[in-house]
């Protein structure tokens, strides 16, 4: 490959000038005797007159390839493997993935691996100090995060709040106070804008060295592997990191000679980024009292923040109205989010919200503001999260709308659209907008809204649909599709889809299921192999298919009674135990049976009705645990031996 | 644009105002080439006074009246000539006449006749205009329905007219319109309740539409009385009463949005996203004010997280090898595609500028030893890969400075 393409380009600067002699020859006939008299005047005659040539006919001095593009078109055409877990698990056969708490252990554990590298490379940048390769790939080298600039000086503080070095800059910002030396404004408001982003945490230095992990690897740090991570990151934002009264910020704040409406606005949002909302609306009357202007991200965090300032829903949307009417007098822009926020506060203005949320969607037209995925989620929050499910056409237009556009992230609560209108095609019971909708969803590059914990609910949701609502071969067929490749089913789906197979009446399944459910972990799922015991004991089937309910039934009986290195062995429970007897006993394993009927007695269980026959029910001793007796007389109706 | 709604808010009236802006205009121009140049000023004022709002019109006003001179003649038989023959076109000119009613409430006092006849014709484009629209209802039906049902709908539509002398009266809706409209509905197969309160909101706005008429009327028919109460009645007033006309005008364009709060919505279906009220708190600013405000300073640590957060909702994880390949790529890990041997080379050189060194030595003498002697130097140096371009070009000029310095030297020689 290398070298053809090397080939390629020199024929092509070659073929190329050997096309700028044909010209020159063409259009000065004179030069003729010149070429032959030295080789090397033509030559030199040859590149002058290239640049004459070049004005008539604009050729390209050099081809560029977009890098990716051979990549890009070999990866367009690898489909997905149904049959196969996700690439990322890929590395290792014994290690692929077979549930969802696996696959999550084992991303995390990649992604955990990753940073440890990255970790001991910044710790020690000294031991690696050879640069071999040529050309050199920097995000493979540590980076530089020490301090350059030494010394108490403005420069210094700036390279500190650069590097995002909170306590140390703020340290150096209070020495250059005490030497008297003024820092500029622009100076201490970067400084605010760290301080606020981080929420003045103590940990600040660890923080930093998450998001500076974050910034190496942008490509590296899947947004699947790092789901877990940033929830983590948020629990901490709205627990741990709370803004304390008097913290560094505000300090700073206070002590600042002058203050212009950056200063002001960071602190908002910070504030409401860091769960202070009432505190933040007293800095934005502030604000308004020392005549400064607000900007859109502002009066974005600030009416996000408004279900925190007002308990009534009328109170809310009249807080929102108030702010959006400050926007047009501070002669202010909204955006795509600051609808999104109204949208989002309206979720939690009840009946108000439901009322209003058009109009503001009649605003955004209005404006030819085209709303992103999360204007849309937040929609079908307000119409479909409701207590009384009303028919409404509001998801058949929204569909039409998404179906109609494609979309670029703009807000972070894109990605929750698609899971969000999935569970309202859900509780609609609308299998056709289902379909409608997850063809939009594998339209285009809308699949990479979901990450992995997103994909999860979505399939799931979509499964119980299907499984509701679909004929069961078409339930399987998807079934097959998705299982390994797209989600992991979790214990609903697996009941879901026993449910469509006994409504279908197509129960012989049940042994693959089986071993769908062994594999996906949930053969210790109490509730899981109750129904399916259940379903299998219910009626009789053809022999083939009772030897393989037998089988099954042995399965769970080991699963019973093995005992894992951490686990306590599964305690029987009595309507279990009497399915397994009877499906023991339909297929012809007495003995199995018999040995089954002794766990009765052994663990104190009372054989339920359906273990025996209505009328040996009756006869059935008043005793507990009597299971020679039930044996004895089931044995006349059951066994044909 | 959205028909004005009686109780519209601000940018509703914005709708209409604009096309009386349009129409104003045409009207100035007319009355500039009818009246002669003087007149144009006052009536350019007397249009702005109608398009902005009420408290500044007033002002405006004054200066109109103390600007108003004797009309001409010739100028008031136009008029009421034109208004004739659009009387006779049987209302299909309804833009001209429109414009015609706003011209006439312009030239105020001195018309009332005409301004009562105008009037008139208003009312007349109602009636004809609704007839119309229950005209395609019919029509519309027939395609759905039996013969016999016709004949139902053919009744009510010859007691359509007298319904608009009850409206006048100012009842809510006459009974035996509302049985009428409930028997079409009934006899239409799907939906009866909604056919019937659709047929009924749409009668209702008709007369309500009727009674904004009539007042206009009772005003003209008080001009009669006499010439001081039309100088009386306020630019406000005017501007509804245009306004209400205008309104009328873009009904008939039949672009006409149900107003919502005559059908009284009784459940979420009605809902949608394309139809309903705005905000009306925003008003849409140019593409380049936009632009002026977004230049601001370097992004703050809120832009960049901001933008990384945006960038983390869609990204994957590589689904095959090759995506793993395009990410490293992206990382500078790999090797680019496709191969090329020149990676990592800073010099912006191409290929040919390495080889083909002669046209530097343009210089130099055209032979002789010293001409031979630099072509074994590029010969050299056109195989040197460890060289940049410009490294080459300082080489040769180093020879040619040498052999500068040593010319004389090289003479004697």
């Amino acid at each position: 490959m290398a070298a053809r393409r090397l080939g390629g380009s020199s024929w092509q600067q070659m073929s190329l000038l050997s096309r700028r002699w044909c010209l020159q020859a063409g259009s000065a006939g004179k030069r003729e005797q010149n070429r032959y008299s030295s080789s090397s005047t033509t030559l030199e005659k040859t590149v002058e007159n290239s640049e004459v040539t070049r004005e008539e006919i604009v050729l390209p001095r050099r081809k560029t390839w977009d890098k990716l593009a051979v990549l890009q078109a070999l990866a367009s055409t690898v489909n997905r493997d149904p049959t196969a877990a996700h690439y990322m698990f890929q590395d290792d056969p014994f290690l692929m993935p077979r549930n969802t708490a696996n696959s999550r252990l084992l991303s995390l554990s990649k992604e955990s691996g990753r940073s440890a590298a990255k970790y001991i490379i910044k710790e020690f940048p000294q031991y690696f100090d050879k640069t071999t390769s040529e050309p050199n790939i920097p995000c493979l080298m540590p980076e530089n995060l020490t301090p350059q600039i030494e010394g108490v000086s403005e420069a210094a503080l700036k390279e500190r709040i650069h590097l995002r070095r909170v306590k140390a800059s703020v340290d150096l910002f209070d020495q250059l106070l005490q030497a008297g030396s003024p820092v500029s404004l622009e100076t201490t408001n970067s400084l605010l804008d760290l301080l606020c982003f981080y929420g003045d945490g103590e940990s600040a230095q660890e923080k930093q060295n998450e998001q500076k992990g974050d910034l190496e690897e942008p490509e590296e740090n899947t947004s699947e592997q790092r789901s877990p991570k940033r929830q983590f990151q948020k629990s901490l934002n709205s627990s741990g990191f709370r803004w304390r009264e008097n913290n560094n910020a505000e300090r700073i704040f206070k002590i600042m000679p002058e203050r212009n409406a950056h200063s002001y606005c960071t602190m908002i949002r910070g504030m409401v980024k860091h769960g202070a909302p009432a505190k933040a609306y007293d800095m934005y009357t502030d604000l308004l009292n020392e005549r400064h202007k607000a900007d859109v991200h502002t009066f974005n965090a600030l009416i996000r923040a408004v279900p925190y300032l007002k308990e009534k829903f009328a109170e809310r949307w009249a807080l929102v109205k108030d702010f959006l009417n400050h926007m047009v007098q501070q002669e202010v822009q909204p955006n795509v989010l600051t609808f999104n926020a109204v949208l989002k506060t309206l979720r939690r203005c009840g009946g108000v919200g439901r009322g209003v949320s058009l109009s503001v969607i009649q605003e955004m037209t209005a404006l030819d503001i085209e709303p992103s995925l999360a204007t849309y989620e937040h929609l079908l929050h307000i119409f479909y999260r409701s207590v009384e499910l009303q028919p409404s056409t509001i998801i058949a237009e929204i569909l039409e709308e998404v179906e109609k556009r494609s979309f670029t992230p703009q807000d972070p609560d894109d990605a929750n659209f698609f899971p969000t209108a999935m569970q309202a095609c859900c509780d609609l019971k609308d299998i056709k907008l289902a379909y409608r909708l997850n063809k939009s969803m594998e339209k285009g590059d809308n699949w990479k809204f979901l990450d992995m914990d997103r994909l999860n609910a979505y399939w799931s949701k979509f499964f119980s649909l299907l499984c509701m609502m679909e004929q069961i071969d078409v339930v399987l067929k998807w079934y097959k599709e998705m299982t390994p490749s797209l989600f992991y089913p979790s214990t609903r789906s697996m009941f879901d889809l026993l449910q469509a197979l006994d409504a279908a009446n197509h129960l012989e399944v049940i042994p693959s299921v089986w071993e769908d459910i062994k594999q996906l972990g949930f053969s210790r799922k109490q509730d899981l192999l109750e129904e399916l015991l259940s379903l299998m004991s219910r009626e009789e089937h053809p022999e083939e298919t009772q030897l393989a309910f037998a089988k099954c039934a042995e399965d769970i009986k080991a699963a019973h009674e093995q005992s894992g290195r951490d686990q306590a062995p599964l305690e029987w429970t009595g309507s279990a135990l009497g399915h397994v007897v009877v499906l023991f006993s339909r297929a012809g394993r007495t003995q199995d049976a018999w040995n089954m009927m002794e766990h009765f007695q052994q663990i104190n269980r009372i054989p339920t009705l359906l273990l025996v026959w209505p009328k040996e029910a009756l006869m059935l001793p008043s005793h507990v645990g009597a299971p020679v007796s039930i044996w004895g007389t089931g044995k006349g109706e059951e066994s044909s031996f | 644009m959205r028909a004005a709604a009686p109780a519209g808010g601000a940018a509703e009236r914005d709708g209409p105002l604009c096309a009386g802006g349009t129409m104003w205009s045409r009207v100035a121009a007319w009355g500039g080439w009818a009246g002669g140049g003087g007149r144009l000023a006052a009536r350019g004022c007397l249009a702005a006074r109608l398009l902005t709002g009420p408290p500044r019109g007033r002002q405006a006003a004054g200066a109109v009246r103390q600007e108003r001179r004797p009309r001409s003649k010739i100028q008031k038989l136009f008029s009421t000539s034109t208004v004739l023959s659009t009387k006779e076109d049987g209302l299909t000119a309804s833009t001209d006449s429109t414009t015609k009613t706003a011209s006439k409430s312009q030239e105020d006092s001195a018309e009332t006749p005409k301004q009562k006849l105008l009037n008139i014709i208003g009312n007349m484009k109602v009636e004809v205009s609704s007839k119309k629209k229950f005209q395609q209802l019919k029509t519309h039906e027939t395609k759905k329905q039996a013969m016999n049902q016709l004949e139902g709908l053919d009744s009510k539509s010859s007691t359509f007219p007298k319904t608009t002398e009850d409206i006048q009266r100012g009842k809510p809706l006459n009974r035996e319109l509302v049985e009428a409209a409930s028997a079409v509905a009934s006899s239409l197969p799907l939906n009866k309740e909604q056919t019937e309160s659709d047929l009924l909101a749409q009668l209702r706005r008709h007369e309500e539409t009727t009674d904004k008429q009539k007042k206009g009327g009772t005003i003209n028919i008080r001009n009669v009385i006499s010439d001081m109460t039309i100088k009386r009645e306020s630019p406000a007033q005017r501007g509804v009463r245009i306004s209400n006309l205008i309104s009328l005008e873009l009904e008939e364009d039949g672009k006409r949005i149900r107003p919502e709060r005559l059908a009284p919505q009784s459940s979420d279906s009605r809902r949608s996203l394309k139809v309903g009220r705005r905000l009306n708190i925003f008003t849409k600013t140019s593409p380049d004010t936009e632009k002026a405000l977004k230049t601001e300073s370097s992004p703050t640590i809120w832009d960049v997280e901001f933008a990384k957060e945006i960038a983390a909702v869609t990204e994957q994880p590589p689904r095959n090898g090759f995506e793993e390949m395009i990410q490293w790529t992206k990382e500078g890990i790999l090797w680019e595609f496709p191969i090329d041997n020149e990676a990592g080379m800073e010099d912006d050189a191409a290929f040919h500028e390495h080889i083909f060194l002669e046209k530097h030595l343009e210089d130099f003498p055209k032979q002789g030893p010293i001409r031979h002697f630099m072509e074994l130097v590029i010969c050299g140096l056109s195989k040197n890969p460890y060289l940049t371009v410009k490294q080459k070009i300082e080489h040769i000029e180093w020879f040619r400075k040498y052999f500068e310095e040593k010319e004389e030297l090289l003479q004697e020689i």
